[in-house]
C-alpha cells in the first residue's frame, strides 16, 4: 500500500476498467485523442462567471484523495461541485458519477458540511445533470481508494468484462486486447475476451 | 476482429524542399518556404506527429524545438541524400518502470526475443522468395527451425549468418530484367540494389526507432547485437523481422515496376535528387499502404503494423505477454 494519494480524476480511469488505469498510473500509457485535446481548450475559453468558482484544489490524507474541481457552484444555500465533460453520446458514465462523489468527499472535508449532491455539465448537449451523492457511491468511493493503493507495477489487471469499454477506450491501442487474447489466450480468461477466442476456434 | 482506429499513419513526416522552417503557429506544426516565396506550405495538429524526418537545408525554430520538446516529436536530420545524421530526442522519453524491466532482462529472456526476430526474418526471407517464384528454399525453413530453438546467442548469430547468405544468394531470382544482386555489400554498396538495400535500411531503421521512443524504450540496449556506443542495438534487432518481408520486397518492387532505373544513380551508386525524391515519397506510402494481418486479421498500414510489434516487444520486456510475438508472414 502506498501512502500517495488518489487522484479525484482517475477514481474515472480505474472504474472505467484497472488496466487502462494500470496503464496510465505506471506506464502513462494514453492513446492520443482529440476530443481530450479539443475538451481542454474549451475549458480554457469558459471562464468565471456569476457566481462560479473555478478551479479549486483539496487533498486529503484522511481519505487518501486530491483533485481539483473544475468549478465550484456557490448557487444559493448549498454549494455544488460540477464536473465538465464531453460525451459524445450525450450522456455521461457511472465512472463520472463516482469522480464527482470524490469530488463531494473532498469538499465536505473542507467545508465541515456535507454536500449531497453534485453536477455533470455536458457540453454536447448543454445539460447540467443533478447527481444525489448516495451511500453507496460513497463506499464504492472508498473501496476503490484502497484497490487503487494497493496496485502493482508486477500484476496487470485483466482485460475488462465489457467489450462496449474497450471500444471507447483511449488505451486501446496500446492494450490490443483482441490481439493479447489470440496471441496468448489464457490472458484473456474470465475476461470479455473469452468468448470470442473460443468462437473463432470452433 | 477489426483494427483500431489510429493516427500512426499520418504520424511521420517528411520535409525535403530545401530552404523551408518548420515553426508552431497555435496548436499546429506549420512548414514555411522561406527561400521561395514566404507562403505556409503545409500544417498539421501537433498531436498528431510523432517524428519528422528532415532532408538537406530544412531548419526549425526555437519555439518549434520547445513544443517538439514538450510533445515528445522526434527530429530526424538527414543530407539531402538521405545520409543520416543525428536526431533531436526529447527529454521526457523515459518511464522508469520500462527501462528498469529492460535492463533487468535475464539473457534467457534476451535469447528468446531474439530468437522469435531471427526466426521470423529467415521465415520472411522464405516467404518473399515463394512470393516471387523462387523454389527450393528449404534450406531456410531448416535455418528457421534451428534460430528459434538457439541456445545461446553466437549460435543465433551463426544461424543467421548462413541464412542472410543463402537467402541473398537466391534473392537474384526476384529481379526483373536488366537487374542483377550478387551479394550484400555495404560500405560503399556496390551497385544499384546494394545501395537501395542501404537506404531501405536506414529508413526503417529510423521507422523503428521512432517507433521504440514513443513507447519508451531504451533503443541503444539491445537483445542480439552488441551493445556499442552510438549504435541503436535495439532497433537493429526490431528491424531484423522486417527487413526481408518489408525493406527487400520494396526494393524488388521498386526497380521490377520501373519505378527507379538504371539511370536514378549517380557514378556513386547514390540516387539523384530527383529520384531520392520519388524514393521518400514511395517509401511513405508503402509505410501507408495496408495489408492483412496475419495473425489479426485485419487490415493494417506497415507503419502501424510496426508501432504494434514495438508495443508487443515492450509487453514482453515488462512482462505483460509472455513471449514476443514476431511479425512472420507465412504465406
Ligand atoms: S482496451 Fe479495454 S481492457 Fe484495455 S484498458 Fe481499455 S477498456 Fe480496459
Amino acid at each position: 500500500m502506498t501512502s500517495e494519494l488518489v487522484n479525484v480524476s482517475d477514481l474515472n480511469q480505474y472504474s472505467y476498467c484497472p488496466r487502462r488505469y494500470w496503464y496510465l498510473h505506471f506506464y502513462n500509457t494514453q492513446g492520443r485523442n482529440y476530443y481530450r485535446v479539443e475538451g481542454k481548450t474549451k475549458h480554457e475559453n469558459q471562464s468565471t462567471r456569476g457566481n462560479w468558482l473555478n478551479e479549486l484544489y483539496l487533498e486529503s490524507e484522511e481519505l487518501g484523495l486530491k483533485g481539483k474541481i473544475d468549478v465550484l457552484d456557490l448557487g444559493n444555500d448549498q454549494v455544488v461541485p460540477v464536473e465538465r465533460k464531453r460525451a459524445e453520446s450525450g450522456d455521461y458514465y457511472r465512472s463520472d458519477e463516482l469522480q464527482l462523489a470524490g469530488y463531494c468527499l473532498l469538499l465536505e472535508e473542507h467545508l465541515g458540511e456535507s454536500v449531497r449532491e453534485g453536477a455533470i455539465y455536458l457540453y454536447e448537449t448543454d445539460q447540467r445533470m443533478h447527481i444525489p451523492i448516495t451511500e453507496n457511491h460513497r463506499k464504492t468511493v472508498q473501496e476503490q481508494i484502497e484497490a487503487m493503493r494497493s496496485m502493482s507495477v508486477e500484476s496487470v489487471p485483466p482485460l475488462t468484462d465489457n467489450r462496449k469499454k474497450c471500444e471507447a477506450c483511449s488505451a486501446r491501442e496500446y492494450c490490443m486486447p483482441e490481439e493479447t487474447a489470440m496471441l496468448e489466450p489464457d490472458k484473456a480468461t474470465g475476461t470479455a475476451f473469452e468468448q470470442e477466442i473460443h468462437n473463432e476456434s470452433n | 476482429m477489426k483494427a483500431t482506429e489510429g493516427m500512426f499513419d499520418e504520424s511521420v513526416v517528411y520535409i525535403t524542399k530545401q530552404g523551408t522552417q518548420v515553426r508552431t503557429d497555435g496548436g499546429r506544426i506549420v512548414v514555411w518556404d522561406v527561400d521561395g516565396d514566404g507562403d505556409k506550405l503545409v500544417s498539421y495538429p501537433t498531436e498528431q506527429l510523432d517524428t519528422i524526418n528532415v532532408f538537406g537545408g530544412v531548419n526549425f525554430s526555437t519555439p518549434f524545438v520547445a513544443r517538439a520538446n514538450e510533445h515528445g516529436i522526434v527530429l530526424n536530420y538527414f543530407t539531402q541524400h538521405g545520409k543520416y545524421r543525428g536526431s533531436f530526442v526529447p527529454e521526457k522519453n523515459t518511464i522508469a518502470e520500462v527501462r528498469r524491466a529492460q535492463y533487468a532482462l535475464s539473457s534467457d529472456d534476451e535469447l528468446a526475443i531474439a530468437c522469435a526476430m531471427i526466426a521470423a526474418k529467415i521465415r520472411n526471407g522464405r516467404t518473399l522468395l515463394g512470393r516471387k517464384g523462387v523454389h527450393g528454399t528449404d534450406l531456410l525453413k531448416d535455418l528457421g527451425v534451428r534460430a528459434e530453438n538457439a541456445t545461446n546467442k553466437d549460435e543465433l548469430r551463426g544461424t543467421e549468418g548462413e541464412a542472410a547468405e543463402r537467402y541473398f544468394s537466391r534473392l537474384d531470382e526476384t529481379l526483373a530484367d536488366g537487374w542483377t544482386f550478387e551479394k550484400r555489400t555495404k560500405r560503399p554498396p556496390e551497385d544499384h540494389i546494394n545501395s537501395l538495400l542501404s537506404l531501405t535500411y536506414v529508413m526503417m531503421k529510423n521507422e523503428v526507432l521512432s517507433g521504440l521512443r514513443q513507447y519508451n524504450l531504451d533503443p541503444f540496449l539491445g537483445v542480439l547485437h552488441a551493445d556499442r556506443h552510438g549504435k541503436p542495438s535495439l532497433a537493429l534487432d526490431l528491424q531484423e523481422e522486417f527487413r526481408t518481408s518489408f525493406c527487400d520486397a520494396f526494393v524488388t518492387r521498386l526497380v521490377n515496376r520501373g519505378t527507379i532505373t538504371h539511370d536514378d544513380f549517380n557514378r556513386d551508386n547514390r540516387l539523384r535528387d530527383e529520384a531520392f525524391k520519388t524514393y521518400l515519397s514511395k517509401f511513405d506510402n508503402y509505410m501507408k499502404e495496408e495489408f492483412t494481418h496475419p495473425y489479426f486479421d485485419y487490415s493494417v498500414s506497415r507503419r502501424k503494423a510496426i508501432r504494434q510489434q514495438v508495443i508487443l516487444l515492450r509487453k514482453a520486456i515488462v512482462g505483460e505477454l509472455d513471449d514476443y510475438h514476431a511479425l512472420t508472414f507465412t504465406r
